[in-house]
Formats: structure tokens, sequence, C-alpha cells
């Protein structure tokens, strides 16, 4: 026992484990299952999960769809109202189709998130909280349909923050959620 | 340039270490020193960028425009975070094996091969990232296809790969024939050199596997390029070269904290294992950087970034015990460590080489490996994405702990293997104290914009405007003050250490005698004697390991505090997700 330049003698294998590593050790496994068991449980338990259903789609596809979805909204000043509880939205350089969307408050909405060109970043923030935001990556080639209930109402802010051309830092939209129904 | 390479040998090229006790071939001892000066140059060349990819950043000042932002930020990127460190690993390879076992470095011709061929391979990177033209971009890191990076630069990075390849070929060799030398477990540091160039293989299969898919199709010899695909692909090489850098930055932690700070090995069994612990579990965790993708199964990704039920988080918990026992009890048993935390005060604290290690295993520890637990965290990560948090997270890891624990290495390297003096030994005292709390305030700050303001990464402009709308995180802008100054203090901690360790190589004072060494051995004793003593009598393990005992304790406290903090802020978010 001793150095870390020289082979070890003897039955290392065999020489006794200090008392406070020992405690250490076990300390170090529960930990790793708490961290473990308590992200498993959250996917099932909790609110916010990265998780939605995925399907392949090439650009013209995508386009299609939301070509058909914004005849079948209203067109307002605030922006686009959806026709159901389907939110399309795609990235593209430098903007995002299907923004601003208005959107009720309490209610659940199916956002397909997809892109036309390369792969951008959706990261959204309501403007007067910025430290409630969260981030997906958006890529070509895949539209990713996630579950999203915005509980205030207020303006929700998306830039994107993938790097996707040298114009990427104009690349923003808005949520408008205002007041619900029920 | 012979002068740096002119130390005396006996007939058959060996000379004794007069501080590590080790008998050093001539082979070995160059070739490592050919490797460690070209990392400089790397850092040197990457380090300049670090200064205007945050003068940009800081939007106060705003230095560059977006054009050239890219391009300085791939720079930075590339000859920091590949080219610095893989050179860096390259002499660490030989250090720990052929020097280690007291051998000559075979094949020194591959060994220059290699050399030559990653130098190439790291020209034409650099080359093609400053000529961008469209409709390329600059590539970053990580080149996300379909966003097409020039031609020469995925050739250039295939190259790269395959130099290492070869570079670490004598290494291999040498394991080989010791293997077949002796029967016996290898001293640690070998093995976990070992453990590094086992993992670096995967990684660089990964590397050539996705660089050649992404350059055959920019060369249209296929037609399209899967996004989803080129990502999973990309962060085998992208995560697995991480896990390079800290397999071999522990690698360091056991051999300097032994050398210079007398540390001894508490558990060869517990120590051990944590490396085949990382063996089997460490490059599994690619799929950290996909938690927010679309394309991934929820399984997968659960199971894949905790690393099969955070098998490697807990070999990073273990040598996070081990290493500082090490000191305690390697220093108590020679007497120099009284109560609590004696062995620590005690300790050689005005040695650069001590002190930058200590900050390295520290910081890593509590601001790198921390944030990185809470970030591959499936749900947690959302909060962490593409936001300047992960940023700040891997400045913890590659600069406060690997980059800090090189600058370490190559300090001692500077005494003992280029047998120079420091120049300005003052200054060289406290640049370690200096790179690592300036780095540190700025690496928090940070994560503390990109969690608390959710400030993108990869832009230049978005605090003080965002081109086409009123809105902007203006909010964010005092921390941005205070992490625009601690950054520049950074940059220069950084350019004091490339100052000193020039210097030194350059007009440093030659040290004649093993005397003149004797302030790096812990304690100043002779060598040969107290450091390497085995006593079957007086183990080591038996010795009290209170004081690390305490200190693992509160690291656990902060971790636990953080990620609570951490999964409160995510559960006052609206409801996301099925
Ligand atoms: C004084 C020292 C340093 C400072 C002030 C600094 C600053 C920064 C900043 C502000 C960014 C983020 C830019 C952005 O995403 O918009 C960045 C990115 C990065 N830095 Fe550093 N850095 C330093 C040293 C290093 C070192 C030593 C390494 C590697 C060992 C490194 C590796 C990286 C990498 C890999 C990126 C990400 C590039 C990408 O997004 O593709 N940095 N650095
Ligand atoms: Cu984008
Ligand atoms: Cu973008």
């Amino acid at each position: 026992m001793g150095s870390p330049l020289k082979p070890p003698d003897g039955n290392w294998w065999n020489q006794p484990i200090n008392r406070r590593e020992s405690i250490w050790l076990g300390l170090g496994a529960v930990w790793s299952m708490i961290l473990f068991g308590w992200m498993s449980i959250w996917t099932r338990e909790g609110d916010q999960n990265p998780i939605g259903r995925t399907y392949r789609v090439t650009e013209e596809e995508f386009r299609e769809k939301i070509e058909a979805y914004k005849e079948a909204a209203d067109e307002t000043d605030d922006g686009i109202v959806p026709p159901g509880d389907e939110v399309y939205i795609a990235g593209l350089r430098y903007g995002w189709d299907g923004l601003p969307v208005v959107l009720e408050a309490g209610r659940e909405y199916d956002l397909h998130l997809g892109a036309y060109d390369v792969q951008h970043g959706f990261s959204v923030r309501p403007e007067e909280t910025l430290s409630k935001q969260i981030n997906l990556q958006i890529l070509p080639g895949y539209e990713w349909v996630v579950p999203m209930t915005f509980d205030e109402p207020g303006t929700y802010q998306v830039i994107c923050n993938e790097f996707c051309g040298v114009g990427h830092r104009s690349m923003h939209g808005t949520f408008v959620v205002e007041e619900g129904d029920g | 340039m012979t002068w740096l390479f002119d130390n005396e040998y006996d007939d058959e090229g060996f000379r004794r270490c007069g501080v590590t006790g080790l008998d050093v071939h001539r082979s070995v001892e160059n070739h490592a020193k050919l490797f460690g000066l070209t990392a400089v140059v790397a850092l040197l060349f990457g380090g300049i960028f670090a200064f205007t990819v945050a003068m940009t950043r800081w939007e106060v000042i705003g230095l560059l425009p977006a054009e050239d932002f890219y391009i300085h930020l791939s720079l930075h990127a590339w000859n920091l975070l590949i080219f610095w460190m893989i050179f860096t690993e390259i002499a660490i390879l030989y250090v720990g094996g052929p020097m280690v076992l007291g051998r000559k470095l075979p094949f020194t011709s591959l060994a220059k091969i290699g050399w030559g061929t990653m130098v190439a391979g790291a020209v034409a990177v650099n080359y093609s990232i400053i000529t961008t033209s469209a409709p390329d971009e600059a590539p970053l890191l990580t080149s996300y296809a379909p966003l097409p990076s020039s031609p020469l630069f995925y050739a250039g990075v295939i190259v790269f790969l395959l130099g290492t390849t070869i570079a670490a070929l004598p290494f291999f060799v040498t394991l080989w024939r010791e293997r077949k030398r002796r029967t016996g477990s290898l001293p640690l540091v070998t093995f976990g050199a070992f453990v590094t160039s086992i993992i670096a293989v995967e990684a660089i299969l990964g590397g050539l596997v996705t660089f050649s898919y992404a350059l055959a199709w920019r060369l249209e010899l296929i037609a399209t390029i899967d996004a989803a695909l080129y990502r999973q692909l990309y962060w085998i090489v992208g995560h697995g070269s991480q896990q390079i850098n800290l397999v071999a930055m522990i690698t360091v932690w056991y051999f300097l904290t032994h050398v210079v700070g007398g540390a001894e090995i508490v558990s060869e069994k517990v120590s051990r294992t944590a490396f085949i612990l990382y063996l089997f579990f460490i490059n599994m965790g690619a799929a950290h950087h996909l938690l927010s993708d679309p394309a991934v199964t929820t399984g997968w990704r659960i199971f894949n970034t905790s690393y099969a039920f955070y098998g490697a988080t807990f070999a990073s918990l273990i040598h996070a015990f081990a290493i500082p026992a090490g000191i305690e009890a390697g220093r108590r048993k020679r007497g120099k460590g009284g109560g609590l935390f004696g062995w620590l005060t005690s300790a050689p604290w005005k040695n650069p080489v001590f002190s930058s290690v200590v900050f390295s295993i520290i910081l890593f520890g509590f601001l790198g490996g921390i944030t990185g637990v809470l970030m591959g965290q499936l749900q947690l990560n959302m909060a962490w994405h593409n936001t300047l948090a992960t940023v700040g997270h891997f400045h913890a890891t590659v600069v406060l702990g690997t980059t800090v624990a090189f600058m370490g290495l190559l300090y001692f390297l500077i005494r003992t293997m280029f047998m120079r003096r420091l120049a300005f030994p003052r200054l060289a005292a406290a640049q370690p104290y200096f790179y690592a709390g300036t780095m540190s305030i700025a690496t928090l700050m940070l994560m503390y914009v990109g969690i608390l303001y959710g400030v993108p990464r990869r832009t230049s402009e978005v605090v003080e405007n965002i081109p086409g709308t009123e809105f902007s995180l203006a909010a964010a802008a005092p921390l941005f003050s205070v992490f625009g100054i601690f950054a520049l203090l950074a940059v220069l901690g950084g350019v004091l250490f490339l100052v000193i360790a020039l210097a030194s190589l350059i007009v440093g004072e030659r040290i004649e005698s093993p005397e003149d060494n004797a302030d790096l051995l812990p304690d100043g004793g002779a060598h040969g004697t107290a450091i390497d003593a085995v006593d079957e009598d007086d183990p080591v393990h038996a010795y009290e390991m209170r004081g690390t005992f305490v200190l693992c304790l509160v690291f656990m406290a902060t971790f636990v505090v953080a990620y609570v903090l951490n999964w409160y802020l995510l559960s006052q978010l609206w409801s996301i997700g099925a």
C-alpha cells in the first residue's frame, strides 16, 4: 500500500478499508440510488418532463401540415388562434413559423415542434419571470409533440438557443397567453 | 530548441529522477516534452479567443460582430478543449506508462509520426475555421449537421483523430510488453492511464464514424444526413473525450498529490474499483447531451444519463474521498497532521504544483461535478440545456478541473523534466490562486445568468438587444458585468501561467543537482525514503481520516442543497410533457 507509482505489493485486495471510507461508500451508493429513483418517479408523477411522441417528417410534409393548420386557424392582430388543441411551430433560419400564437391559460395544448432547415433551440420564458424558462432541442426531420399547459396569462418569449447560422441571434417569437374561459 | 532536450543520461539512456525516484529513459522524456510543449502552444492560441469571446458576451464591450464571433468561438473550443487537452494527454500516457514503469518508449518513430499527424490535423481544423465562407458556417465545437462546415474541417478532425491513435500506440505496446514480462498489478497511475486510453479508443472510433458520415454528406456522396443520428454519434466522441479529460485528470491527481503532497493510496481496492466503474459506465453518458432531444426514447435517456444507475457518479464519489484521504493519511503518517485539518494547513501551499492540484480537486467537485449531475437529470436538463449555465458547468470541469490540474502538471514537468527553476517564483506561487479564484467567479456567473435569466449560449447579442424585438434579457446585465470583469482577470491569470512557463523554459535557471529540487518534495524530505517506504506494520488505512470525512460531508450537503433548489425551480414551471 502507498505509492501510486509502484505496483501494489502483497495481497492488496484483502487489505481492510478504513471505517470512515466505508461509511462514505455507503452514503455514495444511497445517494446514487436516490438520484436515479427521483428522476424516474418524476417521469410518472411530475409535471415537467421533456417527453412526447416523435414522428419522422420531411421538410415538405411539415410545411404542408403547418399550411393546413394555418388555413384552419384564425389570424388576429395578436397572432394565430389555433382551431383546436393542436399548435404547430417550425423553426427556420431565422424565425418561427406559427408564432406568435394566442393560447388560453390553463388549457392543455399539444405543441408540434419541428424545423424546416437546420437544428434550432426552443427556449421559452414568461416575459415577467425570466427564471422560469425551459429549453428543448428542435431537429429537422422530426416532429415532436410536447403537451404544454401555460398556467399564467402573459407574454411568453421564445428565443432560439441553438446556433443556426450567422443571423441566429435575431430568431425570436412569442406566445400570447390569455385568461382562459374556465 | 535542442537546449530543451539535453538532460544527462547514463550509457543506457536512463537517469534517476531526484523527485519521483523513477528511472527515466531519454526516449520517454523527450517525447513527453514534445507533446507537452505543443499543448502549451494550443493553450496560448485558444486562450486568445477566451478574451475575444468573453468580451463579446459581455455586451457592454460587445467586441466582435456576429460573423466573427462564431469563428472565434470555434477556435476557442477546438484549440482549448481538443488540442490543448489531447496533446497533454498523450504526454500523460507516456509518463503514466513507460516512465512510471521505468521503460524505454518503444517505436519512437510512431510517436513522431503521430505527433506530426496530429499537428497536421490541428492546423487543418484551424485553417478551415478561419477561412469559413458560405454556404458553410463556423462549426463551433459540435458542427451540428445539417448546418454545413467546410469539408476540410471534417477531414482535419479525422486526421487529428488518426494521429492521436498512432501517438497512443507506443503506450499500448509498453503495456503489452509489461504484461508479458511480469505478473502482478500495474502501479495505480499506470492503471489510470490505461483506463484513460481504453476510453480514448472508444471515443476515437466514435469520432471517426461521426466525421466520416458528415464528410460523406458534405461531399455529397450521400444525399441526406439525419440530425438525430449525427447528434448521437457526435456525442460518443464529444462526451467520450470529456471522459478522457476526467480520467487523465484523476490520474494526475493521484500522481501529484503523492509526489508533492506526500499522499498515499489508502485502499488500492477501492481506488481501482472506481477506475473499473469508469471503464464500464462512463462512456455511456453520451445521451447527457440528448436529454432535451425529440428523437431518443425516455427509457434510454434515463438509463444512459444515469450511467446505468449512477455507476460512474458513484465512482467519482469514491475518488472524492480516496484522494483527500490519501493526503490526510499520508501526511498524518509522517507526523504532519495534528487535529482535524492539520494535515491540510501544514501542506505545501506555496508550491504551485500542489496548490493547482488541490484547487482542481475541490473546484472540479463542488462546481463541476455537482452541476454535471444536476443538468444530467432528464427533467432538470430542460432548465440548463443550451443556456450559459451549461457553459458554466463545463468551464468548471475542463477549466477549473482539468486545465488547472494540467497547469500544475506542466509546472512539475518544467521543474523535473526540463530541469528549470520557475521564473518569477513568487508570481508562480500566486498564479494558481489568482487563476482558480477569478475563474471560479466567472464560472459561477455563467451558471447564474443561465439558470436565473435563461441567457442562451452561442449568441453574440441577447442581453442588451435582440434584433427585431423590444424584448431582451436586460435583467441579467449586472451579473454579466461581474462575469466580464472576472473573465478578464481569469484571462490575465492564464497569461501569467504562459509567461511563467515560457520564461522558465527560455531563461529559467538550470537545475543542476537533486538538492535544487528538494523544495518540491513533501516537507523537503529526501526521496527514496519516507515517501516510498512501505511498512506492513504501519498500514496507511489505519490512520485517521476525520478531516476528509468532514470535507466530504460538507460536499454532500452542498450537493443535496443544490439538488433540492434546482428541483424546486423546475417544479415552479408550467406543466410540460407527457
Ligand atoms: C479565462 C478562461 C476562459 C474564459 C473567460 C472562457 C469563456 C468562454 C465563454 C464566455 C464561452 C461561451 C460563449 C458562448 O457560448 O456564447 C466559452 C465557450 C467555450 N469554452 Fe471557454 N473560456 C475560458 C477557457 C476555456 C478553456 C481552458 C477551455 C477548454 C479547456 C474552454 C472551452 C470552451 C468550450 C468547449 C466552449 C464551447 C464552445 C461551443 O459552444 O461550441 N474555455 N468560453
Ligand atoms: Cu434557430
Ligand atoms: Cu438559432
